[in-house]
This record gives structure tokens, C-alpha cells and sequence, in this order.
């Protein structure tokens, strides 16, 4: 495999029956990711974007097909090895944010490095440089709904790069917020992959982040359907 | 302490957090065990004080071993002839064997316990003192002593008169055991004999071993040689005095198991709402990375936090209740709970293992959330 190359599918296939009704959500779909790179996921609803993000999340298992991460397939991992990729490998910056509305900025912040077992310090160091970078510091004793929408990505995406994962997807991440703070989620995500080289893999509706980023694919009913992976 | 990547220490702060969260929830909670664990408490302290009771106010009489006629439930129905206790007292290791005869009779408007003991005996059979006058020395008719409760109730004491079964009978002392005997009169064996007909009879014999450690082969010797007789330990009188009460244990640990099962099933559907409740912390957990058994971890120690707060405050009302209850035996004689260290400490174990049994469930199912199912359709 190309060492270049974080994330490589191979006729990636999801199904789901809904008693005999049989919904094809991706279809032969076949991606490959370089290190670094962002890529644009583009589609109308309903097109699989959502699908394949949770599928190079470690959230499903394909019906058919491969996903190599870092070289190492997933898509017949258990359960436990999964959990280890969700916590390490990759994060995942969701639509509506879902962050634990019981917990505080720093807590939610905090997740999955406490599952990681990092030691206080570690985690306290980390949530700084954290928060610091996506522009909440003060803000720590916060609970989610103290927050603006823009806020509340903002730690979800401080969230996900928490355990420093080479791979980060989001999905619809600007979907709830408006041009401005869509702007700004997006300057933070460069800022990101220039200082860090982490990938980012974006699902979206929003044409100027697609006019905007180098790489894009654009999903229709499951399938790619321009098969194309511009690199600038 | 790392467990599966996740300290003990975080996750202990974590779930603590969580249960600060949801106050009426986890007050609920701590009610329920706290009520468990005062249920559990209270029945059992309460068979353990009627146990004692019941076995003092037989035992109070003294002895190490009871001797009744075969078959009979209660002492008041027993009967074997006096001569036997010479027979007992012949038995090699014994020490001491008096007859004694039991039955409930009206002194003045009361019903109370008549004890009919050899008067020169009596030191041996009972450990009392005197309020006032003295105690029977001889087997003079018409004379009792009287316990110190029954002489408050009927209001005579030394000196006084009163009717005993119809007869008049002069008060030669009042007397003091701190057991059920005093709601009781004592005269003298023979007179009771004559007063219930009971001629050459005796309800009981009482008898003490030389060596305390020889009392089951002593009891061994009497069987042997008294086959028509029941001889037994005077501590296992309370099944030998009815099987009613050698059956309230049975309902004590009946109403125990129901209350505990209501507790697990009340506890369990209390955790699997809450859990329902919480299904997108936990999807987010998930998808930040926390493991199935980190998800139940999470769970256990949020059910083993509970079961902490419950034993904690259910002890402590439990305790605190128990100095104030009593319980009436015979008329104006009410005894005190007695409270059993170890009955708490079983308590204390029956409160974390419903809270554990309780979220063992909930546990498992939470683990098992799928998040991409839960983001997607709720």
C-alpha cells in the first residue's frame, strides 16, 4: 500500500433491510485518502455520505467490501478494536455536535482521553492547548447550552483532535451555523492540518467549502459519481 | 488503578458527578436501598429480640438443659412425673435438676405466669433480687412472691393481698429479673401441684451439666434413658416452645426475599429509564471511544456509588430507629430491640448486591448501544 495513502476502500457495500425492503446505501464505493489531505464529501441527503463516514469511523461494518486505515483493514474488526480506533485513530465531529450535556466544556473535552486511561496531568495540558486553539479558553465551566452553536462545534472538534488522531471526520460540521462561523470552523480545520498533518474528511451540503477544498467526492444514491479525486 | 484504559479514580469523580446530576433520581435510589436495608433490619432484629426473649423468659428460669414431656410445643402443656427430675440429677455430669411447674393463671384481674419452683432451689434456677420483702422459703401454702411489672400493674406489692386462681395469697416480697418473669408469680412447687392438679407432676425439668462442655453428651445420657422425655439445650427452646415461632424466622426471611426482589425489579426499572434517558451520553461515549466494558464500568460504579449512599443512610436510620422501638411481650412489659452487629453488616452486603443485581441488566443493554443508530434516529 501506498504509504502516502491514510484511508483506501475497496467496493465498499452497505445494505439495509427494513423487513423485505432492501435499501442499498453505498455501492462499490472506492476511495483513497492521502495523509494530509482534505477531502469534501458532497451529495444530496440520502446520498451515503453519512453511511460511509460512520463506516470509516469504526461506528459500522460494511455488508462487502474493505477499509484500510493506516494500512490496517477494519471492516471486520470486533468491537473492542473498533473502540480502540474510535478513540485513537480517528474522531468524529458530528452535525449537531453531540456533546454530553451534563458534562462541562473541559469534561466533554476530556472524554475520550479519560477512556484512553491519560494520566490527569496529561489530560489537563492537552484540554488547555485544546481550548486554546479553538478559541474557549475561559469558557472551561461551561455546559453545552451555555454555548453558541459556533462554541459547541468548536469543542467538539477539540473533542476529536483530543487523543491526536491521524484521520478526522465530520459530518455536515457548518450544517447548523451560519457563514460566518462556518468560516471560522473552517479556518480552525486548515489551522489543524497545517499544524498537526491530520486528515480531515468532510461530509457536506455546502458548496463553498466544496469550491474551497482540493479534494472532493461527490456521492449520488451510493455511488461515486464522479469518480474523481482532484489534488491540487 | 487503571481498569481497561479508564482509572478507577476518574471514573469514580466521573459517576459521582453524574449521580450529583440527578438528584431526585439518585434520592430515590438511596431511599429504596435505605428502606431495603431498614426492612431487612428491623425483621430480623425483631426475631432475634423475640428469640432471646422468648428463650430468656423460659431460660430465665436458668439450667442448661430443658426437659419436657415428648411431643409437647409449649412448657404450659407439658407434663412428666416430679420424680423424674431425681432421675436427671442421677445422671452422671449433672449438677443441678429441679422441676418446675408452668401455667397461666389470673392473679386478681391479670392473667399472669405462675412459676412453681422447690424454694430452696430457687437461688439456683433464677437470677433475680428483691424491690421489697423477700422471696418463698419454704412450701407454705398461701403465700407467692411477685414479679416487679405484674405488681406495678395490678398495684400489690409485699405485704399485700391478692387472688391467685381464686384463692387469697399473701405477698411475701417483690422481685426483679429483668426477663419476661417478672410479669410472673412464683409459689411453691407443691402448691402449685395441688392448685392445677398436677399431683407427683411436674411441667418441666431443669437441669445444669458439671462441665458446660459435656451438655450434649448429657443430654444424649437422658434420651437414652428417658425415652418418653424431650430433652434439648435451653437455647433451642424458642423452636421448642411452638412452631409458630420456629416458623417466624421462615416468614422473616420470606418477607426479606420478597422486599429484596421488589427492590432489584424497583431499582432495575428506576436504572433503565435513567439509562434510556441518558442513551445519547452513552452513544457519545461510545463514539469517543469508550469500550463495552468500559460502558458497564461506567454503570457498576454508578450502581456501587448507590448501593454506598444506601447502606450508608439505611444504617444509620436503621440504628437510630431501633433505639426507640420496643416491643410489648405481656401486658406493661415491653422489651428492647436488640441490635445484632452482623444483622447490619448482612444488610449492608443485601444493599450492594440489589444495587449491583439491579444494574447488571441495564448494564449489559447500555454497552450494547449502537451511536450511529442513536444519532440518526434518536
Amino acid at each position: 500500500m501506498d504509504e502516502e495513502l491514510i484511508l483506501r476502500t475497496n467496493e465498499l457495500n452497505k445494505t439495509y433491510w427494513n423487513g423485505p425492503e432492501k435499501t442499498v446505501a453505498l455501492d462499490d464505493v472506492n476511495l483513497k485518502v492521502r495523509r494530509g489531505e482534505l477531502l469534501a464529501l458532497y451529495g444530496p441527503s440520502g446520498s451515503g455520505k453519512t453511511t460511509l463516514l460512520f463506516l470509516l469511523g469504526g461506528f459500522d461494518k460494511p455488508t462487502s467490501g474493505r477499509i484500510l486505515l493506516d494500512g490496517i483493514e477494519i471492516s471486520n474488526m470486533d468491537e473492542q478494536r473498533l473502540s480502540t480506533i474510535r478513540r485513537n485513530t480517528v474522531g468524529f465531529v458530528f452535525q449537531n455536535y453531540n456533546l454530553v450535556e451534563e458534562l462541562t466544556v473541559l469534561e466533554n473535552v476530556r472524554l475520550t482521553m479519560m477512556f484512553d486511561g491519560k494520566p490527569g496531568e496529561e489530560m489537563k495540558e492537552r484540554t488547555s492547548e485544546l481550548l486554546d486553539k479553538v478559541g474557549l479558553v475561559g469558557k472551561e465551566r461551561h455546559r453545552p447550552s451555555q454555548l453558541s452553536a459556533g462554541e459547541q462545534q468548536r469543542v467538539a472538534i477539540a473533542r476529536a483532535l483530543a487523543n491526536r488522531p491521524m484521520l478526522v471526520l465530520m459530518d455536515e460540521p457548518t450544517g447548523n451555523l451560519d457563514q460566518d462561523n462556518s468560516r471560522a470552523i473552517m479556518q480552525l480545520v486548515a489551522s489543524v492540518m497545517r499544524a498537526d498533518g491530520v486528515t480531515f474528511i468532510i461530509a457536506t451540503h455546502n458548496l463553498e467549502i466544496v469550491q474551497e477544498t482540493p479534494s472532493r467526492l461527490f456521492l449520488k444514491a451510493g455511488r461515486v459519481a464522479t469518480d474523481f479525486i482532484s489534488h491540487s | 488503578m487503571v481498569i481497561d484504559g479508564l482509572t478507577s479514580f476518574s471514573l469514580l469523580r466521573f459517576t459521582a458527578k453524574g449521580l450529583a446530576r440527578r438528584r431526585v433520581r439518585t434520592f430515590l435510589t438511596i431511599v429504596g436501598l435505605a428502606a431495603l436495608i431498614f426492612t431487612y433490619v428491623t425483621v430480623q432484629s425483631l426475631v432475634s429480640t423475640l428469640e432471646v426473649n422468648l428463650s430468656g423468659s423460659v431460660s430465665s428460669l436458668g439450667g442448661e438443659i430443658d426437659v419436657w414431656s415428648k411431643g409437647a410445643s409449649y412448657p404450659l402443656i407439658s407434663k412428666i412425673p416430679e420424680s423424674y427430675a431425681g432421675i436427671v440429677k442421677g445422671v452422671p455430669g449433672v449438677s443441678f435438676a429441679t422441676p418446675v411447674i408452668l401455667a397461666l393463671l389470673t392473679v386478681d384481674s391479670a392473667e399472669a405466669l405462675t412459676a412453681g419452683v422447690v424454694p430452696a432451689q430457687l437461688h439456683s434456677l433464677l437470677n433475680y433480687s428483691m424491690v421489697a420483702g423477700i422471696m418463698i422459703t419454704s412450701n407454705q401454702t398461701g403465700i407467692l412472691a411477685i414479679g416487679k411489672a405484674l405488681s406495678a400493674t395490678i398495684g400489690k406489692g409485699a405485704g399485700n393481698s391478692l387472688q391467685l386462681n381464686g384463692a387469697m395469697y399473701s405477698v411475701s416480697g417483690v422481685y426483679i429479673t429483668n426477663s419476661w418473669m417478672d410479669y410472673s408469680v412464683i409459689i411453691p412447687h407443691v402448691v402449685a401441684q395441688q392448685m392445677i392438679g398436677m399431683i407427683n407432676g411436674t411441667s418441666m425439668i431443669v437441669a445444669t451439666a458439671q462441665d458446660s462442655r459435656n451438655v450434649n453428651n448429657v443430654i444424649g445420657q437422658i434420651r437414652t434413658l428417658m425415652p418418653m422425655v424431650e430433652a434439648f439445650r435451653s437455647n433451642e427452646t424458642p423452636s421448642k416452645v411452638s412452631p409458630i415461632f420456629a416458623s417466624l424466622e421462615t416468614i422473616a426471611s420470606d418477607i426479606t426475599a420478597i422486599v429484596t426482589l421488589g427492590a432489584v425489579l424497583g431499582i432495575m426499572n428506576s436504572n433503565l429509564n435513567n439509562l434510556r434517558e441518558r442513551m445519547r451520553a452513552f452513544a457519545i461515549f461510545k463514539a469517543t471511544g469508550a469500550s463495552y466494558s468500559q460502558i458497564i464500568k461506567l454503570v457498576l460504579y454508578e450502581s456501587l456509588l448507590l448501593g454506598i449512599l444506601g447502606t450508608i443512610v439505611g444504617v444509620g436510620i436503621s440504628y437510630a430507629a431501633l433505639q426507640f422501638i420496643s416491643i410489648p411481650i405481656v401486658q406493661n412489659v415491653s422489651v428492647g430491640i436488640i441490635i445484632v452487629p452482623s444483622t447490619f453488616l448482612y444488610a449492608a452486603l443485601l444493599a450492594f448486591s440489589v444495587s449491583f443485581a439491579a444494574s447488571i441488566y441495564p448494564a449489559l443493554r447500555i454497552a450494547r448501544v449502537r451511536p450511529q443508530e442513536v444519532f440518526r434516529f434518536g
